[in-house]
């Protein structure tokens, strides 16, 4: 009997049944690895984290994150690593430093062609008109009670970019981070989904078979690049010095951003660092980005109201920059000759480049001759910058 | 609750003016980029050399193949000048 009794108390049976909200948990980790798994929603992101909310959330394991707290902030790594467990060094090392989110914009730089963006620049202002999706909803959620660093946290998620809302909240709201990272990755996943159901609340049919390519002939652009590729490396290094001076909170991340793609179009002579930063280190700190950040997912950490105001607000937000990209493009109809589908402006969330993917596929239900995923890209491309400058913003105005 | 409303309002404006006039700033000052790139280092054509002996030995498609390859990888720094099939 005495044996019965220490095995029971080695597994972790008698505490499940003492936390039911702990059992919640591992389903909710099991949800998210089925949305990853099964149905293939941002698996490289979805599938960290589900298994991260595992680990956490098996009791004795020591896998869950601490929230911060005044001893904690005083321990140095080692003694973290030896009283609170490998994810809390992970965490407190790589996330609560701020690291790796820089690190991940560093491989998406890497992976991105300003082309699309240089040969259609006027569309980088949807990029702009959509951040307003951040900005209404922290007014919202002020509204409903929380503090001005959690709603701009929470209005982060309208940005659509998941390393820029885990940076800003990792910033002003660290005990926020679970579950706005996992409503910004749900809601990046659920891109094809959200933008043609604003598309269809606020477009009309005509405006939606505007032909990008048709305005091209009737209003030829004035200026052709002559030498794409001095272009494409000057252009980073002119875009980081106007953002440096700007908003010089916003350079680690689209500093970061603009190194990873000046590496890219440098060409031959960078290309094991072009071929490290969108491989190697991109994956590592993709897996331990989406495994802490799981791992902050305890059953008190996530089961509250909070989680569920977040988790609508974030959807509000999201929906708000798609329709913010929408109303200025019909602004810019309004007044120019040069007309352009509301689509582009429904990219001007980040979300690159799946937004642009799916304006194309919208756009070709319409008209079967309107291939718009180069000027997509553009205002998809732009809005990567203008999320990460207004997360500068709030980080700057609230930290 | 009001306090944390003004500073929400203030962020607001001045956090679309402040991304407005970043991406303004970079449509402009990249135009003006992209002038001075056309005006003073246009890309230069690459023309493959290519001796005349080899012209009529060699298909005129696997020839564009071979040019345009060799301008890639050398970034436009080599020129075709023959073509020899390896024993």
């Amino acid at each position: 009997m005495e044996i019965l009794r220490n095995l029971f108390e080695m597994t972790a049976f008698g505490s499940l049944f003492q936390s039911p909200e702990t059992v919640l948990m591992l389903l909710i980790g099991g949800f998210l690895l089925y949305l990853g798994i099964v149905k293939g929603y941002e698996p490289l992101l979805l599938v960290p984290i589900g298994f991260g909310v595992i680990l956490a959330n098996s009791l004795g394991g020591e896998m869950g994150v601490v929230p911060e707290n005044d001893e904690i902030m005083h321990m140095s790594l080692l003694e973290i690593a030896k009283n609170h467990g490998i994810m809390n060094l992970l965490y407190y090392s790589l996330i609560k430093t701020g690291l790796l989110p820089p690190i991940i914009f560093m491989g998406v730089g890497a992976l991105t062609d300003f082309g699309p963006m240089l040969r259609n620049l006027k569309l980088a202002f949807f990029g702009a008109a959509a951040q307003i999706g951040i900005f209404s909803v922290l007014l919202g959620a002020i509204a409903v009670g929380f503090t001005l660093k959690e709603a701009a946290s929470l209005g982060i998620i309208g940005g659509a970019d998941g390393p820029t809302a885990i940076y800003t909240t990792i910033k002003l709201a660290p005990h926020l981070l679970g579950p706005i990272a996992i409503a910004a990755y749900s809601y990046m996943a659920l891109v094809p989904v959200i933008i043609p159901f604003v598309v269809r609340l606020t477009t009309s049919k005509k405006e939606l078979k505007i032909n990008m390519k048709e305005q091209d002939k009737l209003y030829p652009s004035k200026k052709p690049i002559k030498n794409m590729k001095v272009m494409k490396i000057l252009f980073p290094l002119m875009m980081g010095g106007i953002v440096a001076v700007l908003v010089p909170s916003a350079v680690p991340l689209v500093g970061m951003l603009l190194f990873g793609n000046l590496v890219k179009e440098i060409g031959s002579s960078t290309e094991r660092l072009h071929k490290a930063a969108s491989g190697g280190i991109l994956n590592t700190a993709t897996i331990f980005l989406g495994l802490t950040v799981g791992g902050t997912m305890t059953a008190s950490a996530f089961l509250n109201t909070q989680t569920i105001m977040i988790i609508v607000g974030g959807f509000i937000a999201f929906c708000f920059s798609v329709a913010g990209g929408i109303y200025a493009v019909k602004v810019h109809n309004i007044f120019a000759k040069k007309k352009i589908n509301p689509l582009i402006g429904a990219t001007g969330l980040s979300a690159v480049p799946m937004a642009s993917r799916v304006a194309n596929e919208v756009a070709l239900k319409h008209d079967p001759s309107n291939h718009l995923l180069q000027y997509a890209m553009a205002s998809n491309i732009s809005g990567v910058i203008g999320s990460a400058v207004a997360a500068g913003v709030l980080i700057s105005f609230l930290s | 609750m009001n306090e944390g409303f003004s500073t929400a309002l203030m962020l607001l404006a001045v956090g679309m003016i402040t991304v407005f006039t970043i991406l303004a700033l970079i449509v402009i000052v990249g135009n003006i980029l992209i002038s001075l790139v056309n005006k003073f280092i246009p890309e230069t054509k690459i023309r493959a050399v290519v001796k005349a002996a080899t012209l009529g030995a060699i298909d005129p498609r696997k020839m564009a193949a071979i040019v345009s390859a060799v301008d890639i990888v050398t970034e436009g720094k080599a020129k075709v000048t023959s073509i020899t099939k390896a024993e």
